[in-house]
C-alpha cells in the first residue's frame, strides 16, 4: 500500500483526509497555492474524485434481493405467532366462534385510520369483567400535524365503537385513546 | 376528505390510509408499534421496506448471494421473536442493520480464514442513456466492490454502514462496539486504501 500508515500524510505532509473534505472546495477552484502545485495532493484529489462516484454508483445500486425472500421470511414469522387472548364472538347456534385479540385489534386498527390525520398504532384488547362479549380497548394513535383536527378523537371512537359491534360483533365497553406522536401530514 | 369509510375496510388492503388526497405510506413507527401488537401484516409492511437494503449489505460484506439471503432471513425472524425488548420504536431500523452487520461479521469470522473474496455481482443493467458513461460507472463500481473485498471485515462494515447506507457514526459505533471517534478512524483509513485500489481509475 502507497499510502503510510496510520495518518495516511502524503509525501508532501498533508493527509488524505484533509483532501477528501476539501475535495469540493478543490474542484470548485478554491485550491490554496500548495494544492495547485503539489501532486500528491493533486494524485490523492483524482483517486477520491473516482472513489466518491463510484461510491455514489453503488449507494444508486438497486440490486434486488431473490425472488420469494419476503414470503420465505413471512412464512417463517407466521409459524412463529403467539395468539394471546382469545374472545368469544356471539353465537346462537350450538359450537362455538372465537376471535384473537390481534384479529381484534386489526380490525379497530382499521377502522381508525379511517379517521383523515390519525395512525392507529399500539392497540390493546382485552375482555371487560366476565362478559366475554364485550372488550375493553387501549388504543395509541399517532395524528398528523398540521392535518389532525380536534373532532377527530371523536371520530375515531365513533369508527372504532361502530367496528367492534359491526365487523366483530362484541360491544366495545371502555375504549381508552391515547396520542403519543405526531407525524407531518 | 378520504373516501374509505369504516364499512369498505379491508383486512388484505395495502397499508396505504387516504390523508386528504395525498396517499401516504405508514411510517415505520407505526408500522413497529403494530408488529410488536403481533400484526404480522405490518412487520410484513417492514420487512419489504428493508429487506432490499439490508440484503445488499450482506451482499457486499459477504460477496455471497447465498450467505446474504441466510443473514437477511435470520435477521427479520430474530427481530420478530424479540419486537418486546425493543424500548423505542424509532430504533428499529438502526437494529436491522446492527442485527445485520454483527451476523455478517459472524459468518466471516466462521469461514476459513481469509480466502480472497471474489465478488459475484456486478451484473448490472446499464440505465437508460449515455451508456459509455454507464459503462465507465459499472466498471468503477465493480472495481469498488472489488477493493471492498480487501479491506478488514470491521472497516468494510465501518465504511458500508456510513457511505452507502447513510448509517449514523453513533450508531455504527454502537454496532461494532468502538467510540465514534474509533469508526471515524477506521473510516478515514478505509476512504484512503479504497481510493489508492481505485487510482488506476482516475
Amino acid at each position: 500500500m502507497a499510502m503510510n500508515a496510520p495518518g495516511y500524510a502524503l509525501p508532501c505532509g498533508r493527509d488524505v483526509e484533509t483532501a477528501w473534505e476539501r475535495l469540493d472546495a478543490v474542484a470548485a477552484g478554491l485550491a490554496d497555492a500548495h494544492e495547485r502545485t503539489c501532486p500528491h495532493c493533486q494524485g490523492a484529489h483524482a483517486s477520491l474524485v473516482v472513489l466518491r462516484d463510484a461510491t455514489a454508483g453503488l449507494a444508486a445500486d438497486e440490486e434486488a434481493p431473490p425472488p420469494g425472500l419476503t414470503g420465505r421470511i413471512m412464512a417463517a414469522v407466521r409459524a412463529e405467532v403467539g395468539r394471546r387472548e382469545i374472545l368469544d364472538l356471539p353465537c346462537e347456534e350450538p359450537g362455538r366462534a372465537r376471535i384473537s385479540e390481534q384479529a381484534v385489534a386489526s380490525v379497530l386498527r382499521f377502522a381508525a385510520d379511517t379517521v383523515p390525520g390519525v395512525r392507529a398504532r399500539r392497540c390493546r384488547v382485552t375482555p371487560a369483567g366476565d362478559d366475554r362479549q364485550a372488550i375493553d380497548v387501549h388504543l395509541t394513535l399517532a395524528v398528523g400535524y398540521p392535518a389532525f383536527a380536534a373532532t377527530a378523537l371523536a371520530a375515531v371512537r365513533e369508527r372504532v365503537t361502530a367496528a367492534a359491534g359491526a365487523r366483530i360483533g362484541v360491544r366495545l365497553n371502555r375504549l381508552d385513546l391515547l396520542v403519543d406522536d405526531i407525524y407531518p401530514a | 376528505m378520504t373516501k374509505v369509510t369504516a364499512g369498505q375496510t379491508d383486512l388484505t388492503v395495502s397499508y396505504t390510509p387516504q390523508v386528504g388526497s395525498v396517499s401516504t405510506e405508514l411510517d415505520d413507527a407505526t408500522l413497529v408499534a403494530r408488529a410488536r401488537d403481533g400484526d404480522v401484516r405490518a412487520y410484513e409492511g417492514l420487512v419489504r421496506r428493508y429487506e432490499a437494503p439490508l440484503f445488499r449489505l450482506g451482499l457486499r460484506m459477504l460477496a455471497s448471494r447465498g450467505d446474504a439471503e441466510d443473514v437477511v432471513q435470520e435477521v427479520f425472524l430474530t427481530v420478530w421473536r424479540r419486537l418486546g425488548q425493543l424500548q423505542d420504536d424509532g430504533a428499529f431500523v438502526g437494529w436491522l442493520y446492527r442485527m445485520t452487520t454483527n451476523r455478517c461479521l459472524n459468518v466471516l469470522r466462521a469461514r476459513r480464514p481469509t480466502v480472497e473474496l471474489a465478488p459475484d455481482q456486478h451484473e448490472e443493467p446499464a440505465p437508460g442513456g449515455q451508456p459509455e458513461r454507464a459503462a465507465q460507472t459499472n466498471a468503477q463500481v465493480a472495481a469498488l466492490t472489488g477493493a471492498l473485498a480487501r479491506l478488514t471485515p470491521e472497516q468494510r462494515a465501518c465504511w458500508l454502514l456510513r457511505e452507502v447506507h447513510g448509517r449514523s457514526y453513533d450508531e455504527i459505533a454502537v454496532t461494532v462496539g468502538a467510540t465514534a471517534t474509533a469508526v471515524r478512524g477506521r473510516i478515514a483509513r478505509a476512504r484512503a486504501q479504497l481510493a489508492e485500489m481505485m487510482r488506476p481509475w482516475r
